[in-house]
Order: structure tokens, then sequence, then C-alpha cells
């Protein structure tokens, strides 16, 4: 168990460097300067060599490539080209309010999604089955910001329920009118209920169909028990693992939810920092992005090892 | 859907409703590609000009799902924007899974250290969630249709590639292969004229499910203003140009929004319908 934590460490690790130094590759080596894509096209030769100088454009990439990546180490970000100011404490507070998002998103949808998935399974094959499942299919399919943009129609226009937008002044904490987190929660947790569900619908068909639960059955145990004693158990370890991986996956889905809301995230700083070509925050976000979703998959699997016994071996 | 039909058993016998449910799924295609290849032709009225005098007029007879801000006829950018939209989705997914699979097929047929060396790449890529790989390429080479194609493109590599690898491993362990190595047939032989010819329904169903989830890439990033620019008429784009409309003129977003659910959902079901045409095992929408 220790050393499979530690090898899995030490790959995330490797992955991280490597995500690192793909994302520094990606901007710095393909065609097209960042300088010239900063500048725009109108930009004249000296002022696109006076950049590439702050930029510190002019030195070898992997030298630039060290400098940077031991300067996130320590924390330091580098230096927002829109605001002048330090990327690193905003980073931190958009990732702040992404993570409040996905957390209260998770809570939400954890029970609902089990409990909707363990319902099919049940009654697999019935009416109700068939709503759950076709349900799930058409979340799936829809982008987000469908779903974002429907539920403002429904809960913000038509019966001024709810606020439409969830932005808040700078400095101020998300929490400040918890009414406009209910919608992007609303948003985060049905994508995610809808993948929780699926995944154990499918899992606890496959323990239901497995010999201990018949053998559970035939010595005449309430069904209720057998289902919740004996199969539910058994059928939550991949669903746990799934979660751990959504968790990730969400970090990612949450750039088009927080743009649709005007939510404060790390989604939407990086929306921001792509429309004003704000290349070290953009690195920065991706790298902080990528790293969260690392440890969501890294959690994952840590977490389905120690619920699984027979994977310890 | 979950992976619960049972392989063994005989297919169900299929209600009326079913069947005509499947015709319906299955010539969904078609109207896909009519829209693609002659969407732009057939608009009643033109869908970039602007046209102040019939700014955000309701649905109704001369506009049938309304008018924007500018004039210009919803309906008409709608079917014009299938193209902007669509295209770039099956382009890229044809990219991504050609690359998938010449990968995906080398690294099981050769396995040990070019196997490993392969997959660690893939697992680096895997590690960007897909919308902002996609999105870090297309800023970084300049945002037009050829990058966005190229971006989702990429995305998919690595997905596809685990996909067919995983298949192909399974396929390398049949004595035919064996046979074909005995012959002394080339690698290039073995991987595609032995191994290949037997992935077809695999690639099918990937290429299928792969392109719904293309349209998704491709309508959200526009909608976040990415990829494509004002004034194609792009699904995502008319969202977002709509969204502050949303309370006057509603129209001008909810049929964009109708539009690319019916696609998106359509493409999950062809994939469903081909899928359990040919009996092929489920597969996780989310990766």
């Amino acid at each position: 168990m220790v050393t499979f934590v530690v090898r899995r460490l030490a790959f995330m690790m490797l992955i991280l460097v490597s995500v690192s130094f793909l994302t520094f590759l990606i901007v710095n080596v393909l065609p097209g300067d960042v300088a010239n894509t900063i500048l725009g096209d109108f930009a004249t030769p000296d002022q696109v060599e006076a950049l590439r100088q702050r930029l510190g454009l002019n030195q070898p990439v992997l030298y630039r490539y060290v400098e940077w990546a031991a300067g996130m180490v320590h924390g330091d970000f580098g230096i927002s080209l829109k605001t002048n100011q330090p990327i690193g404490p905003t980073l931190w507070g958009r990732l702040k309010n992404s993570l409040i998002l996905a957390s209260l998103g998770l809570a939400v949808a954890i029970p609902i999604g089990i409990g909707l998935g363990v319902v099919a399974a049940v009654y697999k094959g019935s009416f109700l089955d068939r709503a759950i499942t076709t349900t799930v299919v058409i979340i799936f399919a829809l982008p987000e910001y469908v779903i974002g943009l429907a539920l403002i129609l429904i809960f913000s226009i038509r019966w001024n329920l709810l606020p439409a937008s969830s932005l808040v002044l700078p400095g101020q904490s998300v929490f400040s009118n918890p009414l406009t987190l209910v919608l992007p929660i609303a948003v985060v947790a049905l994508g995610m209920l809808a993948y929780f569900c699926q995944v154990t619908r499918a899992s606890m068909i496959a323990t239901l169909n497995s010999g201990y639960v018949r053998t559970a059955v035939l010595k005449g145990l309430h069904k209720r028990s057998v289902v919740v004693k004996h199969a539910l158990r058994n059928a939550m370890i991949p669903t746990l693992a799934e979660i751990g991986l959504s968790f990730g996956y969400s970090l990612g889905g949450l750039v088009v939810i927080e743009t649709v809301f005007s939510y404060p995230g790390i989604g939407q700083f990086l929306v921001q920092a792509i429309q004003n070509r704000d290349i070290p925050a953009l690195q920065a976000a991706v790298i902080v992005v990528a790293a969260a979703y690392s440890i969501g998959n890294l959690i994952a699997d840590v977490g389905s090892l120690a619920l699984n016994p027979k994977l310890r071996v | 859907m979950s992976g619960q039909q049972p392989q063994t058993t005989a297919k169900p016998a299929v209600s009326p409703w079913e069947r005509l449910s499947q015709v319906a799924i299955l010539l969904f295609p078609a109207l896909l590609f009519f829209l693609i290849a002659f969407g732009p032709l057939v608009t009643p009225y033109s869908p970039t000009n602007f046209d102040p005098p019939n700014a955000l007029r309701a649905p109704g007879e001369a506009y049938l799902l309304g008018t924007d801000e500018f004039g210009r006829d919803v309906f008409s950018r709608i079917v014009a924007g299938a193209q902007p939209t669509l295209l770039p989705a099956l382009i890229s997914t044809f990219i991504g899974i050609l690359l998938g699979t010449i990968t995906g097929l080398a690294a099981a047929y050769y396995r040990g250290r070019r196997d490993e060396i392969i997959m660690r790449v893939m697992d680096v890529l895997l590690s960007f969630p897909a919308l902002i790989l996609s999105m870090l390429i297309i800023v970084t080479l300049g945002a037009n249709m050829v990058t966005l194609v190229l971006a989702i493109g990429f995305v998919f590599w690595p997905r596809s590639a685990r996909l067919i690898r995983s298949a192909a491993i399974e396929l390398a362990q049949h004595e035919f292969i064996d046979a074909a190595r005995a012959r002394g047939e080339s690698a290039f032989h073995i991987m595609f004229r032995e191994i290949l010819p037997n992935m077809w329904g695999i690639i099918i169903v990937d290429f299928t499910l792969r392109f719904a989830s293309a349209v998704l890439l491709v309508a959200s990033l526009s909608y976040l203003g990415i990829g494509v620019s004002p004034p194609t008429p792009a699904w995502g784009l008319l969202v977002k140009e709509g969204q502050p409309l949303l309370q006057m003129a509603p129209w001008v977003v909810i049929f964009p929004c109708v539009v690319i659910a019916i696609v998106s959902v359509g493409s999950v079901m062809f994939g469903e319908v081909i899928r359990r045409r040919l009996t092929l095992p489920d597969r996780r929408i989310l990766s």
C-alpha cells in the first residue's frame, strides 16, 4: 500500500513536470511569437523587441523554463501582463472559489446520483429505470451553458427567484450572497450526478447478479437489507474512484459554468487571461488546473485501493 | 448509457415505436450532412447582413424563429451556422481517430518499451482536461478554423489511442496473428491488414461518440469566443452573443441552444444505436 502510494506520487510528480514543460513548450516554441500574439498585428518591430526583452524571450528556452518552474515551486507565478500585479494571490483566490463551487456541487451530487443509480439498478428495465437513464444521457450530451441558461430562464427570468449572475465585488467572499451560488452549484451538480448515477447503476447491477447477493436473498433476507448492506457496499468501490476522477474533471468543466454565471473562479480567470492575451497568467492557470486534475486522479486511485482489499496485495 | 446489455442473450423483440425511433436516429447523420453541405445556400435570409428596421422581431410568420438585435433572422443564422459548427467537429474527430488508431496499433503491436513510451506520452496529454488543452493550443497557434480543428484532433488523439490499443492487444493474441508472423508478414501488414480490419466496429462506434463530444467541444469553445469570431454564425457564438438579450428577446438564445441540444443528444443516441447494432461493450462517455 505504502509503496503503491509512493510510486503513484512519484508518477504524479513526473506527470506534473511533463505537463508544465509541455505547457511551456506549447506557448513558447510553437510558431507565432508570444510577443506578437500579445501585441497583435499592428505592433511595430520596436515594440515587439521591447516586450521580448521584458519577457526575457531572448534567452534560451530551457533556461527560461527552469527559471519559470523554479519560481512556481516557490509560489511565484510571475507578473500579470494585464494588471502588472503578481499572479499568485489572485490565482489562489480564484482557485479557492472554484473549489468551493466544485465541493458544494459534489456534496449535492453524491447522495442524489448514487441514490438514483441504486434505484435504477434495483428496478432495472422498468419505466423508472428508463426515465433515469435517458435523462442521464441527455444531461451528458448537453453543453453546460445550455443547462445553465435554461435554469436562468426558468428561475431568474420567469419566476425571478434566483440571481442570474454570481458576480461579486473584488475582495468580497462568494458567500456574501449565498443565493447567487444556487444556480451554478445546480449546473455543476447536475453534470456530476448524471455521471455518478451511471457508474453506480452499472456496478450495482453487476453486484446484484453476483453469487453472494443471491445467497443473501435465498437466506430470506429483506430486499432492502440485501441492497443496502450487501450490494451497495461493494458497488461503491468503482463509484468512489469515479468521484475522485470527476472532481478533477469538473475543475476543467467549470470554465464554461463560471463564464455563464460570471462566477469569479479559476475557469473565468483562464478565459479572461486568454481574452487579455495575458500569457503568464494563462500558463499559471493551466498548470494549476492540470495539477488539480492530477491530484483528483491520485486521490481516486489511492481511495479505491484503500477500499478494495483485493487490490492491496 | 451504462454497460448493462447482456451480450450473450438473443436480441429482444423490438417494438414498432422503438424501430421507428431507431430509423429516425439512423437518418440523423443524413440531415447533418445536408446542413453542412448546403446549409449556407438554403437560408431564407442572409445570415450576416444587418437589417435594423426588423431588429428583435419575435418568432412569427415572417421570421420563423425571430430576429436578433441587428435584424438578422435567427433561423437563417442557425442553418448557416451548422457548417462552422459541425464541419470542424467532423474533421477533428477524423484526425483524432486517425492519429489514435495508428498510435494505438503501433503500441499494441510492438508492446515492450516502445509501448511504454507511447502510452506515457499519452498519459501526459490526458492530464489536461480536454477543453483546457484545446483552448491552450488554439490561443497559442492563433484562433482560426484550422487551429480549432487541429486542437480538437490533438485532444482526441490520446483518448482514442488508449481505446484502440486495448482492443488491438486483445486481437493480437489470436492465432491468425501468430500465423501471419510465422508467414513472415511485415509489421505494417500485420497492423493494417490483419488487426485493423477486425476493429472497424470499435472504430466506427468510437467515431460516432467522439463526434458527439467534438460537437460539445466546438460549441463550448465558440461560446467562450475561442476559435471562431463574429460574424460567423457558429452555434456557440450565437448563444454567447444573445446572452445579454436573454430577458428581452429570449428566442435569440433559446433556439440555438435547442439546436445544439438536439444535435448533441442525437449524436450520442446515434452512437448508442450503432453500438448496440454491433453489440459492442459499453464505453464511458466522460474521458
